[in-house]
């Protein structure tokens, strides 16, 4: 379905939704640092910069309480979080290396055992995304196979117009619905022209190349030689839009506390140490290999996936400048560093 | 009303240190250097190691050559292997950096081939890498640089770096909490370390961060808790800001690579200067045996014990 | 999990600890019984298994689960305490409460090794992982040919299941070859003296129709893979168990893959010629 939204329309469906209960996330400002944060006004909503962390945790918070335990004796009671806890929730302003990671996530999360903390979230989130009109140079989801104006995982996607407005589509029974329910909001697509997208520098790789070269190179002087800058933090993996990874801990007292999930990093030397002291990561190049596999062949071997969307988070805050679009570029191209 | 800072030194610059770069290593003086090299995006640097002579043609040095190299030479990265002399390129902030190491056993002076640059400063994090060096665009710690030319180094280019009078950031934002009242200050440190995602970067680039297990990665006890909550947070960097208290050389690399721009410098120049104040300390270019607050003496302060 | 009504993957079971026996200076065993009804009758799981245990307020680890699936009303984990979890787990009494989130991964194929005869390979602490398979084995004995243990540890203290050793010694339709390295000083001491791979080549249990299940820290199975090629056993022929850092056991949280094998979703348990396509990663 296609139709047409004014800015003063998108803005009352936001403030409308809000004033519902709905709980509305967008860009927005935090104290110098854009984010993607619930709305308590659609006039917060910023549509100029990329968010600073990923869209991802609207369904995989940085931190969420998994259980309660309690002890009195010998007893422990261990409460469940309540099921309804989540809130329906409009994700909106969403760039598009954002959104086309979420559907990338919902493989893992489902894998056999079913993350309800995960899709259940999912399930009661309408995402609707933005097409991009501004980029750097960091950006690379065309690199990817993705683009400015990549659709995958929106509910409805707008694509701001010369004049104002967004041409609206939808993808989804959930964008289809979110019209229906404010159709006065809508209007027939107009002719106006879109705003030309954002063009990032990179051009399309083959993934598959790329697949391929890792498959036969775990041992490789490429690790040692990127990887010896890495310092061993976890801000790619926090803010990239495909990580997922997480540990579990309780926090509390011996007499009460919670169990919760939060993000981990396998750029972390912690993250694989056994309690024995072994640890089959135990050089900084062993973990920056394992990311860069993860992304570019294991997610793939096991979900027909590339863990990456291109969004160029990774480029931009990594300490000490380590560029994984450069590095899958010199893998397909056959170059060694 | 931008006011450009003078970076036009920074060409032969970069040809002086490749020139000696290239002399050392071919001589054998060293076996390694680490400094700096372009990067995919345009105007941006990274760190590099180099071992081979004809791969110091890529040693570069630009407003964007940002990091503090000291980090590679600590015993956090073990994987760098420490064969003999290494040469390092250093600014005057890392060189500080490099000085409480060797005051505190980890590094030796004899074992480092010191290339000083002279540094008008290099660029903010909050801008992209290709811009234009300004006292708006300028990294906040260059506002208050002393040490424009690094001294005691084996080679400094000839050039003299330019030293604009610039806005002391730190002091001025210091000076506005320190007015604040206690419950105003305590807000707004709320607020930021709020924002921590626990991602440790801050850490993993402080050159002074080298225990080989951090305090706060054992479980055995838990010192503070791991998961992104405003009280661990508040916890986590208080114990590092006093642990790095008279010891942090001030090299702002914390505040630099945190990703949810929380103002951690201010944390460590405000303890720069109850450092100063209370034991007339400061980090600098002489080596130090040990920093104020790993000895005792008698005349220190003791009015406090009532 | 057998309680499919409830949606949070996460939530463990509670057991009770019935039993504790001290199997060595630092390895304990907990006999665990369900607390919740529904779960002591539907709760069924495959020799191999692992599950998830929890010391409340520490956090949990993962161990096998160590009794055999055809023996009812419990189960059982076997560890070694050497971290903060195992360590809370060490302090439990009988009667306190923990949790059980499982059953993990996936098992030894029993079924294909039906008819054949099995040779258990293992060191030390790592027992635990077999002995599931060997009492699930010997509860249906006419099932399969010779059974022979090889089984060694540093010093006699450090064998664990002292008493089922006894048993399987006394039984007359498995051979048990133990062994210590270097140990034996004692007076009673009646196995043998030598490295485990040393004694199962001297031990020399013959390939034909037959397969080998061996666990055992990395060093051991570094010696034991080419005893065993020497002996004439194909990499399909040999089975063995990894284990790996966990956290969620369930394939999410990314941390215990050697390569692109999951060690909680695609083993522990896997074949030689698995083993040998994996990268040195574990």
């Amino acid at each position: 379905m296609q139709k047409y939204i004014s800015q003063h329309n998108l803005n009352t469906l936001l403030d409308t939704l809000i004033a519902k209960g709905t709980r509305v996330v967008a860009p927005r400002m935090n104290a110098g640092t854009p984010l993607y944060e619930p709305l308590t006004s659609a006039s917060e909503m910023i549509t100029d910069q990329l968010p600073r962390r990923s869209a991802k945790e609207a369904f995989f918070p940085l931190c969420e309480d998994i259980m309660s335990y309690e002890k009195e004796g010998q007893q422990v009671t261990v409460t469940d979080i309540d099921p309804n806890r989540f809130p329906e929730t409009v994700l909106v302003g969403v760039r598009p290396c954002d959104a086309a990671a979420i559907p990338v996530l919902d493989a893992v999360f489902s894998w056999d055992y079913k993350d309800e903390f995960f899709l259940e979230r999912r399930r009661k989130t309408t995402i609707i995304g933005v097409a991009c009109t501004v980029a750097d140079d960091a950006c690379f989801c065309t690199a990817v196979g993705l683009s400015p104006a990549e659709t995958r995982g929106s509910d409805l996607f707008l694509t701001p117009l010369e004049g104002g407005g967004y041409a609206c589509e939808t993808y989804s029974e959930k964008g289809e619905a979110l019209i229906a329910g404010n159709s006065d909001l809508f209007a027939e697509p107009t002719n106006a022209k879109a705003v030309p997208l954002a063009e990032p520098g990179t051009e399309k790789l083959d993934l598959a190349k790329v697949k391929a070269w890792l498959d036969e190179h775990f041992e490789d002087p490429l690790w040692d030689g990127i990887a010896t800058r890495c310092v061993g933090c976890g801000a790619c993996a926090f803010i990239c839009p495909a990580c997922h990874c997480f540990d579990i801990v309780d926090e509390g007292t011996e007499k009460a506390g919670k169990r919760r999930k939060s993000w981990d990093a396998c750029g972390f030397w912690k993250f694989t140490h056994h309690a024995s002291g072994h640890n089959p990561r135990d050089l900084q190049p062993k973990r920056y290999r394992n990311r860069i596999m993860h992304k570019f062949k294991y997610y793939d071997d096991k979900f027909g996936q590339t863990l990456c969307t291109g969004c160029g988070r990774c480029v931009r805050v990594c300490p000490v400048g380590i560029d994984i679009a450069q590095i899958i570029e010199k893998i397909e191209k056959g170059t060694g560093d | 009303m931008t006011q450009p800072i003078d970076t036009s030194i920074y060409s032969a610059v970069t040809e002086a240190i490749r020139a000696e770069a290239q002399r050392i290593l071919s001589a054998g003086e060293v076996s390694a250097i680490v400094g700096y090299a372009a990067a995919r995006r345009k105007g941006s640097a990274q760190p590099i190691v180099i071992t081979d002579a004809a791969d110091t043609a890529k040693l570069i040095f630009s407003a964007s050559c940002v990091n503090n190299l000291a980090v590679y030479l600590t015993k956090a990265k073990k994987d760098i292997p420490k064969k003999g002399r290494i040469g390092i390129v250093v600014k005057g902030c890392d060189l500080k950096a490099l000085v409480g190491l060797m005051g505190e056993s980890q590094l030796k002076r004899e074992d480092l081939y010191l290339i000083g640059v002279p540094c008008a400063g290099v660029l903010a994090s909050t801008v992209q890498p290709a811009t234009e060096l300004t006292a708006e665009t300028i990294a906040p710690k260059c506002t208050e640089c002393d040490t424009r030319l690094p001294q005691g180094c084996d080679f400094v280019p000839a050039q003299t770096p330019a030293t604009p009078q610039l806005e002391r950031k730190y002091a001025a934002e210091i000076a506005r909490l320190e007015a604040l009242t206690p419950a105003e200050r305590w807000a707004y440190w709320k607020e930021q370390f709020a924002k921590c995602i626990k991602c440790y970067a801050c850490r993993q680039v402080c050159p002074f961060c080298f225990c080989e297990q951090c305090l706060c990665d054992r479980n055995k006890p838990q010192m503070v808790e791991t998961t992104p909550r405003p009280a661990g947070n508040t916890a986590w960097h208080i114990v590092r800001a006093m642990h790095l208290a008279g010891r942090c050389a001030g090299c702002a690399e914390c505040e630099r690579v945190c990703p949810m721009d929380i103002p951690l410098n201010l944390l460590n120049r405000k303890m720069a200067k109850e450092l100063k104040e209370l034991f007339d300390y400061e980090a600098g270019f002489e080596v130090n045996d040990k920093g104020p607050l790993a000895t005792f003496t008698e005349k220190d302060d003791q009015s406090f014990i009532k | 999990m057998c309680d499919h009504t409830n949606k949070n993957i996460y939530l463990p079971y509670l057991a009770t600890v019935a039993e504790i026996v001290d199997e060595t200076p630092d390895v304990r065993t907990l006999r665990l019984v369900f607390q919740d009804e529904q779960v002591r009758e539907n709760f069924a799981f495959r020799a191999g298994q692992f599950a998830e245990y929890s010391a409340f307020g520490a956090g949990e680890s993962t161990f096998c689960i160590a009794s055999s699936p055809t023996r009812a009303g419990y189960i059982e984990c076997c560890f070694r305490s050497v971290g903060r979890v195992t360590e809370e787990l060490r302090r439990l009494e009988v009667g306190d409460s923990m949790g059980v989130r499982g059953p993990y991964g996936n098992s030894y194929p029993i079924e294909e090794f039906f008819g054949k005869n099995l040779v258990f390979v293992a060191g030390g602490i790592a027992l635990p992982p077999l002995r599931t398979l060997i009492w699930n084995c010997l509860d249906l004995r006419d099932k399969f040919g010779d059974i022979t243990i090889v089984y060694g540890a540093r010093t006699e203290a450090d064998l664990v299941y002292k008493r089922e050793l006894s048993e399987w010694q006394e039984r007359g339709d498995v051979r048990l070859v133990k062994t210590v390295d270097p140990g034996g000083d004692g007076p009673e001491w009646d196995g043998r003296v030598g490295f485990v791979p040393t004694i199962l080549e001297e031990t020399a249990p013959a390939a034909e129709n037959t397969i080998a299940l061996v666990c055992g820290p990395p060093i051991m199975i570094k010696f034991t893979l080419p005893v065993l090629e020497k002996l004439g056993f194909s990499d399909d022929q040999v089975y063995t168990t990894l284990e790996n850092r966990m956290k969620c056991g369930l394939g999410k949280c990314g941390r215990c893959n050697v390569g692109n094998v999951y060690v909680c979703k695609d083993g522990p348990v896997f074949s030689a010629r698995q083993v040998k396509a994996m990268p040195m990663e574990y």
